[in-house]
């Protein structure tokens, strides 16, 4: 380990600890009552912020940003499927989404693979395309002089404070999963997200490991859907990773920090809507990871824009001052 | 909005009887189906250049953020007019159209500082911009009408009760006032309630209010009873003039651009060097998606908008390699996306085969109790047939479709093992070995090839008089000497 590495690492340390100073703070300041509610969803928000994160750090680096975004909307025809199927069982509602997501991105991928058409579009064929198979389902649904279904569209459209810890447990053990696959394949996702060709060239099974990681992806927004809603949900995937990019060039200090983001963005953003009926929770969880990126983008070490304005003063008064270049008159610094 | 849509009306009558355009103009069927054609026109021009120029979910995070701009003009219109401002005023369409805009620029901002790719900037960029709108909607108007749900997704199917009254003759409006006679007057006490009074108390106030005291419109005049005459009303969907508008203002945009657009799309660079400000054209082509995307929304919903835009190009793209016919091309299929959108919507799928027909035979396994209508969301459809039409144009596509590819591999394939055999005679006659290397019989065997596939090829071979058998050997002949040569050539191979 290089001092730089623990240089980083230490950062990492002290801003975790930082953050978890925000709650006894939060207590002393603003008067906060951690009761059971705000506690499971405060706790939601964080493991939900924690597993969106550490998936959306593979989605960023890989250029697929985007990919959750159509997934999250893909999912909806699927819900409406597994609802005409078996009623309202969560379980069989998440399986159904899950199943369309994934549909959607081997559809994506079928486009992008035989056409000429770029990732971009494919996927927007896909975002659209699907959610209005779900919505011409849905409304098929809605026709039927039926009560069971009052609620469905919440199901994509989220809803955070409703969160009770079946939920929670629900989301813990997702992300146990997501962990231990990425733990148990991680070098082999490294090279694929870094250097897919010498990966292939190595006998890395690089479409195995693309699936597994879209299955993941899927994993992580159907189990977040209900929660975030649909557009919310590709905020808490992108955000932290894009505000822990900043901060390192290391990709497991990268998934570590965007773990610690995560959960400070969706455990503080529950907190906060706890103080005022009116604020909507998921909302607020894109707010304050959107500030971290802003903050990060700013001031992070090394990349941020702050940091580089001050390299450049730095390097000019150098240049100014220093003899060598000062000597000659041609260059006006 | 009102006199452009009076003008129209006017020049209209002069061709057709009132009763004929409010026949149309009340239809549901024709107003859907005329609504989501032009927002397929107007979301297929931008939408070309935008896929061709790499941006094609731009649209998607424009059309979310649009519902910022709709809240924020929303409360701002609210707070200076004190009521509730219509949904489809040009003013709160300009709002959100401004919004679309930020979302572009914010994004922009974040992939220069070179910290952020493109997709992880918008990515970053609509989801903020959508969360705070929600916030503001929870926090500011959640006592108004403006559903998040219906800003989603939207109907076109009720576009045509949504109207502007336009009255042509006999247009009386009636003004009641509390001495008319037509005026229900009733007596009643006005301080009882804040002075916790009783109505025999002698300090009681008694007014006169009246209940119908106001000015009619002539349509609600004649409902009422007021006026002697008919009106002459022509009721025009407001949803149609938005997008009559916006489609105009598309179509005249592209036209009078159609080179600019051109140059900056395939050579920024150019475009730039030759002084025709691509910056300039690049955010005019934004507003004007911003534009469509809010002036759709009320309609279709603004996730189902970016289909408009996306689709349509890219089976467009599909079909053929020239701008201006993908400019033509484009429009069509969005169209006949809408037209048929509506036939699906109403459980006819292209006129092939019935919906409900699939429902009765899904009844069994889905529990669908026995409920077989398929009438749903006629915006979905449209979008749906969009779909469907895509997938028609990548099969089908003469030179990029599916089938086009699969012929064009197999033909490689083909002439790729016409070429070894031949290279693979050519290298070995006349050696000691040819007897052993050329046998008919066996040859399969040196090419690790299964018997079937090889007499496949030497049917072939012979067929076409390139090889020929002698003595159960593989011979050239004159013509598969001269072919193999001509390859060799093709190749550079000496």
């Amino acid at each position: 380990m290089t001092s730089a590495d623990r240089r980083t690492w230490l950062i990492i340390l002290g801003l975790a600890i930082a953050l978890l100073l925000c709650i006894p703070l939060s207590q002393i300041i603003f008067h906060i009552n951690y009761n059971h509610t705000l506690t499971v969803v405060a706790l939601g928000g964080a493991a939900l912020g924690i597993l969106a994160s550490v998936i959306g750090c593979f989605a960023v680096l890989r250029h697929e940003s985007l990919l959750g975004d159509a997934l999250s909307h893909a999912a909806l025809p699927g819900v409406a499927i597994a609802f005409l199927i078996a009623g309202r069982q969560i379980v069989a509602l998440l399986i159904g989404a899950a199943i369309a997501s994934w549909l959607g991105t081997q559809f994506a991928l079928a486009i992008t693979r035989t056409t000429r058409i770029k990732q971009d579009t494919a996927l927007g064929i896909v975002l659209t395309g699907w959610f209005a198979m779900g919505l011409a389902l849905l409304s098929y649904i809605q026709s039927r002089a039926d009560a069971s279904q009052a609620g469905l569209d919440k199901f994509i459209f989220g809803q955070a404070a409703a969160m009770v810890q079946s939920d929670v447990e629900v989301i813990a053990i997702a992300a146990l999963i997501a962990f231990v696959l990425l733990a148990l394949f991680w070098k082999e996702l490294k090279l694929i997200t870094f250097d897919r060709e010498f990966a292939q060239a190595n006998g890395v099974r690089v479409r195995a490991l693309d699936l597994l990681l879209s299955t993941l992806l899927v994993l992580t927004i159907v189990v977040g859907l209900q929660l975030a809603g649909v557009i919310l949900m590709v905020g808490l995937l992108i955000a932290p990773a894009v505000a822990a990019r900043q901060w390192t060039h290391q990709l497991g200090q990268m998934v570590v920090l965007a773990a610690v983001f995560g959960a400070f963005a969706g455990g503080s953003g529950a907190i906060i809507s706890g103080l005022d009926v009116a604020l909507p929770t998921g909302p607020l969880m894109i707010v304050m990871a959107s500030m971290i990126v802003f903050f990060s983008l700013a001031f992070a070490p090394g990349r941020g824009l702050v940091w580089q304005k001050w390299q450049q003063w730095r390097t000019r008064l150098s240049l100014t001052q220093g003899q060598p270049i000062a000597a000659q008159p041609q260059s006006e610094m | 909005m009102y006199p452009l849509e009076h003008i129209i009306l006017q020049f209209l009558q002069v061709f057709f009887s009132q009763d004929a355009i409010n026949g149309v103009l009340g239809h549901p069927q024709t107003v859907a189906i005329m609504v989501g054609g032009l927002i397929a026109l107007a979301g297929a021009l931008p939408g070309t250049f935008l896929l061709l120029r790499g941006m094609s979910l731009t649209t998607d995070a424009i059309s979310h953020t649009v519902l910022l701009g709709i809240v924020v003009a929303f409360i701002v219109l609210a707070a200076l007019s004190g009521t509730t401002p219509d949904l489809s005023s040009p003013l709160l369409i300009m709002g959100a159209a401004g919004a679309g805009v930020v979302t572009v620029i914010l994004t922009e901002m974040l992939y220069r500082s070179g910290l952020v790719r493109q997709d992880a900037a918008l990515g970053l960029a609509f989801p903020l911009l959508f969360a705070i709108s929600i916030i503001l909607v929870s926090r500011y108007i959640s006592n108004v009408h403006l559903d998040i749900d219906s800003v989603m997704i939207g109907e076109i199917g009720v576009a045509w009760t949504d109207t502007t009254s336009h009255c042509f003759a006999h247009c009386e409006s009636v003004t009641i006032t509390s001495d008319d006679a037509r005026a229900v007057v009733k007596r009643e006490c006005s301080n009882c309630v804040s002075e916790n009074l009783y109505p025999r108390d002698a300090r009681a106030v008694f007014e006169n209010l009246c209940d119908n005291c106001r000015t009619y419109t002539p349509g609600e005049a004649w409902s009422r009873g007021y006026s002697t005459q008919k009106p002459e009303l022509i009721f025009f969907p407001k949803s149609l003039t938005i997008m009559g508008v916006l489609t105009l203002v598309t179509v005249l945009f592209v036209t009078i651009f159609y080179k600019e657009l051109k140059l900056a799309t395939f050579d920024n660079g150019l475009a730039a060097s030759l002084g025709l400000r691509p910056g300039a054209l690049h955010y005019a082509l934004m507003t004007l998606v911003s534009l469509v995307a809010v002036g759709a929304f009320n309609a279709v919903g603004s996730i189902l908008v970016v289909a408009f835009f996306i689709i349509p190009a890219a089976a467009a793209y599909l079909l053929t390699d020239r701008l201006s016919r993908m400019l033509m091309i484009a429009p069509v299929i969005g169209i006949l996306g809408a037209i048929t959108g509506y036939d699906l919507s109403r459980g006819s799928v292209l006129g092939l085969f019935q919906m409900s027909d699939i429902l009765k035979q899904l009844d069994g396994p889905l529990h669908l109790k026995g409920y077989t209508t398929w009438n749903v969301s006629i915006s979905a459809s449209m979008v749906i047939m969009l779909l469907i039409l895509f997938i028609i144009a990548w099969v089908l596509s003469p030179r990029y479709g599916l089938i086009a590819l699969a012929v064009r591999r197999w033909q490689q394939s083909r002439q790729f093992a016409d070429i070894l055999i031949l290279g693979h005679i050519s290298h070995h006659e006349g050696t000691p070995e040819a007897p052993e290397e050329l046998n008919a019989a066996t040859l399969y065997e040196h090419f690790h090839w299964s018997k079937r596939a090889m007499q496949w090829s030497l049917a072939r071979l012979r067929a076409l008089r390139l090889v020929q058998i002698e003595q159960e050997q593989v011979v050239l002949t004159e013509r598969g000497r001269e072919h193999l040569m001509n390859f060799r050539q093709e190749m550079g191979v000496r």
